[in-house]
């Protein structure tokens, strides 16, 4: 499933990762590393939502 | 013709005042205008920070050229791509074909996306520096204050921070730039407006970029927009702080309403008169339909307690209600004690809604909403009377 960065709007793919925070594409949102921060606005997992 | 108005040895303000726009964004009243900064640093490598709003490009390359007399600019540092800040960077290209612009990778997407730019970039990340000559510049990311590229440069001989729109205000600079030689009273509620409308909705990447600037020493705040901060550096801060929190200044009430033949401004006045029964000051009442809602936008950004109050209106709420309740949705203003009430001729709506967006706000729902059916009786009145009481009384609990 995507999620949604509720402050700046960035959706996590897991098909794509985030390959240039060295996310693998594959990786679920759950399975992002605690302290893995949004690429565009720098806050953390507990400000992304599920896409609607 | 332009006095070279210098913040240090060598460092020059080159900003413009704008006193013609009456709409920031487009539609963000400036009743005293607005200034676009730009800072000038002259060293071994001439070195401008940022840009200004192109329709004051001719005054703008003036007072660079009154400063320069000359010279080219050799770095162009980009805080910020926001057409207010980046507007005149083609117009700059074209005039110094050689300067180099420095930004971060976000920076020059829509560097490229903007002006077709692509080439002469010096990308900096998080900590690098950049050495002009006798001075350092070091680059800090903030995306989101207020977009996501945004970063702030600091320079470490004399403590500057050049920090974009953070600390910024509504308001020209008049006269002086320095805060210490003009009388900064008028910026005060004009900060927390621009704070509010244009950074509001980011308060966790404002609380990351204060935390970083935190372990800096800074004497001197060059923001993009009003005075440089020297003297009230600490209070600009602290005013960023409390607000990216969401932490209300001081004791006190808003209440605004929508009326359209006067019923829901008589509960107002109920409401009102119940709250300074408590001992409660600070009571500001806003009729939407007079007042832009970016200045109640910066009320509740002021004050703990919020009242709304609307008519039915179709069915819901009345339209500049709801304007007003969107705006506050979208900032996600945290931790306000709130109420509502309102009226209705036949069938009730709005303050149904109203107190509903207690629960979408998150927020503590204070007294019994008030509800009534055309004209305000003596019932109805003794009834927003004690809403008014009960939020007094709750915010009292706090001291």
């Amino acid at each position: 499933m995507k999620y949604v960065c509720v402050v700046c709007g960035y959706v996590y793919d897991p098909a794509a990762g985030d390959p240039d925070s060295g996310i693998a594409p594959g990786t679920t949102f759950e399975n992002l590393p605690d302290d893995w921060i949004c690429p565009i606005c720098g806050v953390g997992k507990d400000q992304f939502e599920p896409e609607e | 013709m332009y006095n070279r108005k210098t913040i240090a040895d060598n460092i020059f303000y080159v900003g413009v005042n704008d006193r013609q726009k009456n709409l920031f964004e487009n539609y963000l009243p400036l009743p005293g205008g607005v200034a676009y900064n730009s800072y000038l640093i002259i060293d071994e490598k001439i070195t401008l920070i940022d840009t200004v709003d192109a329709s004051l490009a001719d005054v703008y390359l003036a007072k660079i050229e009154a400063v320069l007399q000359g010279r080219a600019i050799d770095y162009l540092i980009v805080n910020h791509m926001e057409p207010d800040h980046a507007g005149s960077i083609g117009l700059l290209k074209q005039k110094y074909p050689n300067l180099q612009i420095v930004g971060n990778r976000k920076t020059f997407d829509m560097l490229n996306g903007y002006f077709g730019i692509n080439t002469q970039l010096h990308e900096v990340k998080e900590g690098d520096t950049l050495s002009l000559g006798k001075r350092t510049l070091t680059f800090y990311m903030a995306p989101m204050v207020h977009w996501p590229e945004v970063m702030v440069a600091y320079e470490n001989s004399d403590k500057i921070l050049f920090s974009a729109d953070a600390f910024g205000t509504f308001g020209t600079v008049d006269g002086d730039y320095l805060d210490a030689c003009i009388n900064t009273d008028k910026y005060w509620d004009e900060m927390r407006r621009y704070y509010a409308c244009i950074v509001g909705k980011f308060g966790a990447p404002t609380q990351n970029a204060l935390k970083k600037i935190a372990t800096l020493d800074v004497q001197i705040i060059c923001s993009t927009h009003g005075p440089v901060w020297k003297q009230e550096r600490e209070k600009v801060v602290d005013l960023y702080d409390k607000w990216s929190r969401y932490e209300a200044e001081e004791e006190g009430v808003v209440i605004a309403f929508g009326s359209m033949y006067g019923h829901t401004q008589q509960l107002t006045e109920a409401v009102a008169e119940g709250i300074t029964a408590e001992g409660i000051k600070n009571v500001v009442i806003y009729n939407v339909s007079k007042t832009d809602t970016s200045f109640i936008l910066s009320d509740i950004f002021r004050y703990k307690g919020l009242i709304i109050g609307s008519p039915t209106y179709m069915g819901g709420i009345y339209p500049l209600i709801e304007q007003l309740l969107f705006s506050i949705e979208h900032r996600g203003i945290k931790n306000r004690l709130y109420s509502c009430f309102g009226s209705f001729t036949w069938a009730g709506a709005a303050t149904k809604q109203l107190t509903a967006f207690a629960q979408t706000m998150g927020w503590e729902l204070v007294g019994t909403p008030v509800e009534n059916k055309q004209a305000v009786f003596a019932q109805k009145y003794q009834e927003g009377f004690e809403l008014g009481q009960a939020m007094g009384q709750k915010l009292k609990s706090l001291r």
